[in-house]
């Protein structure tokens, strides 16, 4: 028994040698390793399609793409890997992040700024929301091939049915009550369960602040003061608290449900309209064909508002090779790179050069709405503040808890004090140099 | 105890006929109901497995579909081994069981050897400091390791392997070294060589054997069962972890099965694909239990495992 | 006697040799990791900052533990000094925040819950409701998780210990669950727990006409349920295996003994299977409490604590709060505190349920 055991021992730790020395990487050209996200599947081919053309392109870099296991919506896989690896140390050359997250990152300087990089001519052809999105005191920190949009879909058939006014550009976007009324409309409707997919199957996550904090600003509230960094009396104001009762209301009513099963419940026909990210366009549009519509953001009284901020690379301060990184983020920079990316998943294209190419986002594409939202001021950042995670991650929890039956004054409440005791925790971030 | 009751044996052939009936029947009936609910209790404990390998054939829609009546969640109309495919397609499934393999394998024979020998100079060997050693080893069983991951994580990155490089993050022996010693293991092999009777040293060492060779010649040999038992208990413990590589591995070499199922749990939720994942991740497993069961429930109950 | 040529001495060296690569192996990556633990936990550490790490004292251990309770005075009238009552007559109280805000003595309290008792209305403040939320819910996991999965285990092992065609089969599909891996099961269950389409509640609906549905992970009131009986599910194989190991380990001659007795079945079990079965049940109780009051898994993949922290626990908010909410500091006293809790446990089961499992 132990001779067998010794012998088995003896194999493993060769193998283990063997395969640590397959896994060590020739020396003649740099390396770069560039972490990645998940995405949608379609996406993420194409993300690693890019980067093969990169490396086939040229004989001096390589670029490893690693995708990270992590369950983006249920968990936080992705952000529990970066936080675990900015602990250690361990951070790669290129990393890929949700947008707002790098104002955390990027205070702890973890993240080189790349203003030196950018050429002037390629920063007035950037598109002015990821300008700012990158921003974080003063300095561009990241950058993403594209930006996001959030809206509302729907059949136009269906809607034809319910008898409902179909807006066509953000100027004669649906009022409060409008929207109110299409609802109910369209909940009547025999063909389908309920009015509207809200993906709540993402589960309490960023999505959630991503999609519904521009709702409490279309009521007059906010997350927090974006002067101040405070959230006392804005997240937990009168208007917010509206918001919150309208959001619940929805489910209570029986027009959307808490629980969709998967991500399809509108290609399924489940839902007659459907609240989402343009990651999903592509798809409906594949199902409906022109019969699917893009209809501009709710008008919920106080002020027009929608999400925006997506996906970007930025480079870390552990990179050893920044020169060789920022010419990975140049070739993804490129208009034909935008576009194959965008192609894929419908985001809105990072570059104008790009967006006036693009049939689908340019002037009566299918998906102009986006471009309109992102170019007329609606669409919001989520809050440039390097408490930023607490911020969603108070704000997501506290929404959880109102559509699952909590008292919505207490939950906004607590979500305060926590982005409030987060501050302190901090010394209220005070901006490093 | 007293002795059989007179009467009974004085009884009518009759008499004795009618109570082997009656008991019979009452014998029939508690059957009866045992098996009742132990057919139950198998229903509990498998619809969900069932659910789980059935639905893996069957298309992302007809899952849903199919739900809407209960008999047909568990038939599958038209199978199809496209999620299977689709799971190959889109990760290195077969690296992931490699991996989780290999941890497993790894860790569970390097942690019968040294467990076991520390559980022997434990129980067997006298000298100073062993009760202190020993309260020190089931105050660390309790530990879990989930609530020590950070400082773990901090830990590691800082040690040297034998290849020179520093920090053990995605590797493989990240998630093998730190749980080759494990108290509960030690704990294990401690019950049970407690028990074994000494004379068996004696004569060893009469015959001119050291410690070492009372352990390797004597003691290992008694203990099949225990090892095996351990064996069991730390390998489904390691088939199962999650959070550690979750944080400690990145990339796909060294990622292990568990980590590997969470992206499919992610953007774009594929039901069939995961169900599908999670059938192979199960299925080898049962199987292996299955033809080993007979043998593990005795090593179990040899082992003392029971207290 | 001892006729060993080899001297305490020598006995000694081979002790510490042959227990040296567990003793570094323990030392290096539980113990040291703990001391680090506990040494944090008396700073304000943070996962990633660019702020110095300070000693705090106890300040993470007053910020989990504090509590306050105040009572609460209905609004009165400002003329005629009348309570104020809303339309069922129940009286009106001010908004707890409108106290405790603004006054340095609540400074760092946050609502916990509130208790109306004898016609007073009492608030408990807390400087983390989620820690002492996560405490009792730990707490309730464990005092139902041990006797219930504890329970069922005992009576499969007795129902698989029979002599029946198919133990072994039945015995296998118990053990099951087992073998898989929980992070997997917790995501199957989900889909299981779904409120109108899982199939859960399609059964639930089917037997009781629709009238039975509950939400499961998605309510406040269920979610810890749903997570109990997974949870139980999954482990419950595993304690029926030892069950049974101890089963087999009582000799047939003592049951023998009972039927010439004329002992039936229930005095059997009563006067042999219990007693015999003493130090299985021990080991059975003690590794299970430990073993749940390790809640995690299950809890991070299906709900994340939520919702309203019904199904938060020690070690769950140990995770988040020294790795999600990067404060390592602030964790690992959560880590402190659970090690404490649960040696102190461990310590007075052992005392309770003294027996001959003594280690000595």
């Amino acid at each position: 028994m132990t001779r067998l055991l010794k012998l088995s021992i003896a194999l493993l730790i060769l193998l283990l040698l063997i395969m640590n020395a397959a896994l060590t990487p020739a020396q003649d050209m740099v390396e770069l390793e560039l972490w990645y996200h998940g995405g949608t599947q379609e996406e993420n081919d194409e993300t690693r399609a890019q980067v093969d053309r990169f490396n086939a392109m040229q004989d001096e870099i390589q670029v490893n793409f690693v995708e990270l296991a992590g369950s983006l919506v249920a968990g936080t896989g992705y952000n529990d890997a970066v936080n675990a690896a900015a602990v250690a140390g361990d951070l790669p050359c290129i990393l890929d992040l949700d947008g707002p997250n790098l104002y955390n990152y990027a205070w702890a300087g973890f993240l080189a700024p790349m203003d030196d990089y950018l050429s002037d001519e390629l920063r007035a052809d950037i598109l002015p929301s990821l300008i700012d999105q990158g921003t974080y005191n003063g300095k561009i920190y990241a950058m993403g091939q594209y930006d996001s949009g959030l809206a509302l879909v729907g059949r136009m058939s269906l809607l034809e049915e319910a008898g409902l006014r179909i807006p066509s550009s953000i100027d004669d976007a649906w009022d409060l009550d409008e929207f109110n009324d299409a609802l109910a409309q369209l909940q009547a409707l025999e063909s389908v369960e309920y009015a509207i997919d809200l993906k709540m199957n993402y589960g309490a996550g960023e999505w959630y602040t991503y999609a519904f904090s521009p709702v409490v600003q279309g009521f007059g509230g906010d997350l927090i003061d974006t002067e101040t960094l405070s959230a006392e009396g804005v997240l937990n104001g009168p208007e917010a608290v509206a918001a919150m009762e309208w959001i619940r209301s929805l489910f209570e009513n029986g027009y959307s449900t808490l629980t969709p099963p998967d991500d399809n419940e509108f290609i399924n026909g489940n839902a007659a309209m459907g609240f989402l990210g343009h990651w999903m366009a592509t798809g409906y549009y594949e199902a409906f064909g022109d019969d699917m519509i893009v209809l501009p953001v709710v008008n919920f009284g106080a002020r027009q508002a929608t999400g925006m901020g997506s996906w970007a690379w930025s480079i870390t301060t552990q990179c050893e090779h920044p020169d060789a990184a920022w010419a990975f983020m140049e070739f993804m920079l490129t208009p034909e790179e935008i576009l194959s990316i965008t192609n894929v998943n419908a985001a809105v294209p990072g570059r104008l050069s790009a967006l006036a190419m693009s049939d689908l986002f340019g002037e009566g594409g299918r998906m102009n709405i986006f471009v309109q939202q992102l170019e007329s001021g609606i669409a919001i950042p989520r809050p440039i503040t390097p408490g930023y995670p607490a911020v969603t991650s108070a704000f997501f929890t506290a929404m959880d808890n109102i559509i699952k039956g909590g008292d919505i004054q207490a939950e906004l409440d607590a979500a305060v004090d926590k982005i409030e005791q987060d501050i302190a925790d901090n010394d209220g971030y005070p901006v490093q140099n | 105890m007293s002795a059989l009751p007179a009467n009974a044996l004085e009884a009518s052939y009759l008499q004795e006929r009618r109570r082997q009936l009656r008991q019979r029947l009452r014998r029939n009936i508690t059957l009866t109901i045992d098996y009742g609910i132990m057919i139950g209790l198998a229903i509990f404990f498998l619809f969900p497995i069932v659910f789980m390998v059935v639905s893996s054939f069957k298309p992302e829609k007809a899952i849903f579909d199919d739900l809407k009546t209960i008999t047909w969640a568990f038939i599958p109309r038209d199978v199809t081994l496209e999620n299977f495919t689709s799971v190959f397609r889109r990760v290195p499934f077969g690296q992931f069981m490699f991996n989780s393999t290999f941890i497993v394998l790894a860790t569970v024979s390097a942690g019968l050897i040294v467990n076991s020998m520390i559980a022997f100079a434990l129980a067997r060997l006298r000298w100073k400091g062993k009760i202190i050693v020993l309260s020190l080893i089931i105050a660390l069983s309790i530990v879990p390791l989930d609530a020590i991951v950070v400082p773990l994580l901090v830990l590691v990155n800082e040690f040297p392997w034998i290849d020179g490089s520093i920090g053990w993050l995605d590797t493989l022996h990240v998630q093998i070294v730190p749980f080759i010693a494990d108290a509960f293991s030690i704990f294990l092999f401690y019950q049970f060589f407690i028990g074994i009777p000494r004379d068996f040293d004696e004569a060893a060492y009469i015959d001119g054997g050291s410690p070492f060779a009372v352990y390797r010649r004597i003691i290992v040999p008694l203990s099949r069962p225990v090892f095996a038992t351990v064996a069991i208990l730390q390998a489904l413990f390691l088939w199962s972890s999650y959070l550690w590589p979750l944080m400690a591995t990145r990339g796909e070499a060294s990622r292990p099965l568990t980590v590997g199922i969470t992206s499919f749990y992610g953007q774009d939720v594929k039901w069939a694909q995961i169900l599908a994942f999670a059938s192979m991740i199960t299925i080898p497993v049962l199987i292996l239990f299955l033809l080993f069961q007979k043998w593990f429930v005795q090593s179990v109950v040899a082992s003392g495992l029971k207290g | 006697m001892k006729t060993s040529q080899y001297s305490n001495r020598h006995e000694t060296i081979y002790a510490w040799l042959m227990s040296a690569p567990a003793l570094i192996g323990l030392f290096v990556f539980v113990a040291l990791p703990l001391l680090g633990g506990i040494y944090w936990s008396f700073t304000n550490k943070r996962l990633i900052s660019p702020l110095p790490t300070e000693y705090i004292g106890l300040q993470n251990y007053w910020n989990l533990l504090g509590v306050q309770v105040i009572r609460l005075d209905p609004e009165t009238d400002a003329a005629t000094g009348q309570v104020q009552t809303d339309l069922d007559g129940n009286p009106v109280y001010p908004r707890t925040r409108a106290i405790v805000r603004g006054n340095p003595a609540y400074a760092g309290f946050r609502l916990w819950f509130t208790k109306d008792v004898l016609g007073n209305r009492y608030v408990v403040l807390a400087r983390d409701p989620t820690f002492l939320r996560a405490l009792v819910n730990t707490f309730v996991f464990v005092l139902v998780i041990v006797p219930g999965q504890g329970g069922l285990a005992l009576i499969m092992a007795l129902l698989v210990n029979q002599r029946l065609r198919g133990r072994y089969v039945f015995r296998t599909i118990y053990f099951s669950p087992v073998v898989t891996s929980m992070a997997v099961l917790a995501i199957v269950w989900t889909f299981l727990y779904n409120p109108d389409q899982g199939l859960i509640n399609r059964f639930l609906g089917a037997i009781s006409f629709g009238s039975i549905k509950p939400a499961w992970l998605v309510s406040a009131d269920s979610a810890l349920l749903a997570i109990i009986i997974l949870s139980a599910w999954q482990a419950a194989g595993f304690q029926m295996i030892i069950f049974l190991a101890g089963l087999q380990g009582i000799p047939q001659a003592l049951y023998e003994a009972a039927q010439i007795d004329g002992g039936n079945t229930w005095q059997q079990f009563r006067h042999v299977t219990i007693p015999q079965l003493r130090n299985t049940t021990v080991f059975v109780i003690i590794s299970t409490t430990i073993l749940a009051f390790r809640l995690f898994t299950q809890v991070d993949v299906m709900t994340k604590g939520g919702p309203q922290d019904a199904t938060v626990t020690v070690v769950f908010h140990a995770v988040d709060t020294g790795f999600r909410q990067q404060k390592i500091g602030y964790g690992s006293a959560v880590t402190v505190l659970f090690f404490i809790i649960v040696v102190s446990i461990a310590l007075i089961q052992r005392a309770l349920l003294k027996s001959d499992v003594e280690v000595e």
